[in-house]
């Protein structure tokens, strides 16, 4: 009986152009930038939520982390990066971050749990780097409290010693391919994006991380 | 913890009417500063700058003593107290003792003071009470024993006394930056500059909540926040300093020309490490004096037997630039490795090193 559309009001363009759509869940999340708007349902990190960043070393992990920060930086939310012990942060500049809002515990020496954790009600995103392994209670742990403030935790970690437990959202960078022309001008990553839960838009997808202005963008 | 030159000048301590004392802080600062960016005024008279990098440059921590004391001489026209230590609050003991504590011993140092350096005089007289009369003495008291008996004032002056904090609270003035901005009329870029201390939101004070909390369990310099500053390249643009120290003078902040342009690394190492390249018949390259290399790096090899062949490369791009002084030669080259890392090196002199991982 109601298989049909309703005639839609006609509404003047004035307010029209006023108008947004409904999102209560924008709140529950945290906007993302460019490349990652279009890959992740939602267009934005669920509060809450932990995603598992993972990458050979130095093939671009670190920075595809710091840019999933950009976006909600910009617009106001605070970020804590533990375990990045020399934080490049001109890159961190390049890649829209504000730095303003970004604490960091480069060396939390034994305790990357426990500052992580102490800085959990501070922040809205949490950027960890464990040392080699983590272990699975800590893990756990750590994921709980997550969820339970609402907090963003991003953890980058290496297949040598992945983080223990399945993320709700997981990059993994399974190459990394250099552009340079008298310098290095971009890097093309491509990046394997799964999920459970929501539909996640998987498969590999080739991002630029940086790019010749030091951003994040799609291909 | 940090190596650190304190300077003690006693006629800069208390504050003239006529503001003579601020003015004159300001000028010794940036005085101070072109023989080291990093150098601080912590509060009226006590000035500290890191040894590390001075020494290397100036040849030796002679040198460098010699250097800021004529520094003083020349701006201020008094004798300053100098002394060399780890951490802030040995450092300031040291100057007042004028002594030079040696590597590794800021321990022994810190242990053996009287328990009134902490500056509290109830303590010191409970202590004494009960047998305790050095920091050593008042350290080696359990922590759960020291919360049982006193307050919670008393937790962090017993960390300080354990070497777990490098500075006692209140031993900085932090409107001293301030101060000394507006004198320099830079009072807007600061407000930017600083965050912690412009505009505040909720947020705000629940990341401050937060960093006292890591503070607390880890020491003062575990927490950093970021600064930018000019340079050429990104190990010398981007600094960490403490979360809660004053921020460093924002006057360099326009892009210099010549500067290494983006992408920059997201890993800049705060100590650059040692490295050789080498060309294709195994031989050492070097950049000569007029910023050539003497043959086309083909590998690169790090201080273990670690080597690794490069498949492109770019630069030097040399730099004469004013930093410790104004003939410092430098040049960046950008690598990219055959396992697909991409990393900056910089020379200087006959010797490279690796200052940037673009990971």
């Amino acid at each position: 009986m109601f298989a049909f559309s309703p005639p839609r009001p006609s509404l003047s363009p004035e307010l029209l152009a006023t108008l947004r759509p409904v999102s209560l869940a924008k709140s529950r999340t945290l906007p993302l930038g460019e490349p990652w708007r279009a890959l992740v349902p939602g267009a934005g990190l669920r509060r809450g939520s932990t995603v598992v960043v993972e990458a050979p070393v130095g093939l671009g992990g670190l920075s595809l982390a710091l840019s999933l920060l950009s976006e909600a930086s910009t617009q106001g939310h605070w970020a804590a990066v533990v375990g990045v012990d020399d934080p490049g942060v001109l890159a961190m500049a390049e890649l829209g971050v504000d730095l303003r809002r970004v604490l960091f515990v480069p060396r939390p020496r034994g305790a990357w749990a426990e500052s992580a954790a102490d800085l959990l009600d501070g922040v809205d995103l949490l950027l960890v780097r464990p040392p080699s392994r983590a272990a699975h209670g800590a893990a756990r742990r750590l994921m709980d409290r997550v969820r339970e403030r609402g907090t963003v935790l991003v953890v980058l970690s290496e297949p040598r010693g992945p983080w223990p437990l399945p993320a709700d959202l997981f990059f993994s960078v399974t190459q990394a391919e250099w552009v340079a022309s008298s310098r290095l001008d971009a890097r093309y990553l491509t990046v394997r994006v799964s999920g459970r839960g929501e539909a996640v838009h998987g498969g590999e997808h080739v991002v630029v991380v940086p790019n010749r202005h030091g951003r994040a963008e799609a291909r | 913890m940090e190596r650190l030159l304190a300077l003690w000048i006693e006629s800069l301590a208390t504050e003239q009417p006529d503001g003579s004392t601020t003015r004159d802080t300001l000028a010794l600062l940036d005085a101070l500063s072109e023989l080291c960016p990093f150098s601080e005024a912590v509060r009226l008279g006590l000035f500290v700058l890191p040894v590390r990098g001075p020494s290397r440059f100036f040849g030796g921590l002679d040198a460098v003593v010699r250097v800021v004391r004529q520094c003083v001489l020349d701006v201020v026209g008094a004798e300053p107290s100098l002394g060399v230590a780890e951490g802030l609050f040995c450092a300031e003991l040291a100057a007042h003792e004028k002594v030079v504590v040696p590597l590794g011993a800021s321990d022994a140092f810190r242990r053996s003071q009287p328990l009134s350096v902490l500056g509290r005089k109830d303590l010191a007289t409970t202590c004494s009470r009960l047998g305790l009369h050095t920091l050593g003495a008042f350290a080696d008291l359990e922590t759960a024993r020291v919360a049982e008996r006193f307050n919670k004032h008393a937790l962090t002056l017993h960390a300080v006394a354990r070497g777990e904090l490098s500075e006692l609270e209140g031993q900085r003035d932090l409107r001293l930056a301030r101060r000394l901005a507006q004198l320099r009329g830079e009072e807007d870029l600061f407000e930017e500059q600083g965050g912690f201390f412009g505009q505040r939101g909720d947020g705000d004070d629940r990341a401050d909540a937060a960093a006292h909390r890591v503070r607390r369990r880890l020491g003062a310099d575990a927490i950093v926040v970021a600064n930018l500053r000019g340079g050429r390249g990104p190990e010398d643009r981007a600094t960490l300093v403490p979360w809660g120290s004053p921020p460093v003078s924002v006057r360099d902040l326009a892009p210099w020309p010549g500067q290494l342009g983006a992408p920059s690394p997201a890993t800049t190492l705060v100590h650059p490490v040692p490295l050789q390249l080498r060309d294709g018949a195994n031989r050492p390259v070097v950049m000569s004096a007029r910023g050539s290399l003497s043959a086309e790096p083909t590998a690169v090899i790090f201080s273990s037997p670690l080597r690794r062949e490069i498949i492109w490369y770019a630069g030097p791009w040399p730099l004469v630039e004013r930093w410790w002084s104004r003939h410092r030669r430098r040049a960046h080259v950008q690598m990219v490795l055959a396992s697909g890392e991409a990393l900056l090196v910089v020379a200087e002199s006959s010797r490279w090193w690796l200052v940037g991982i673009y990971d």
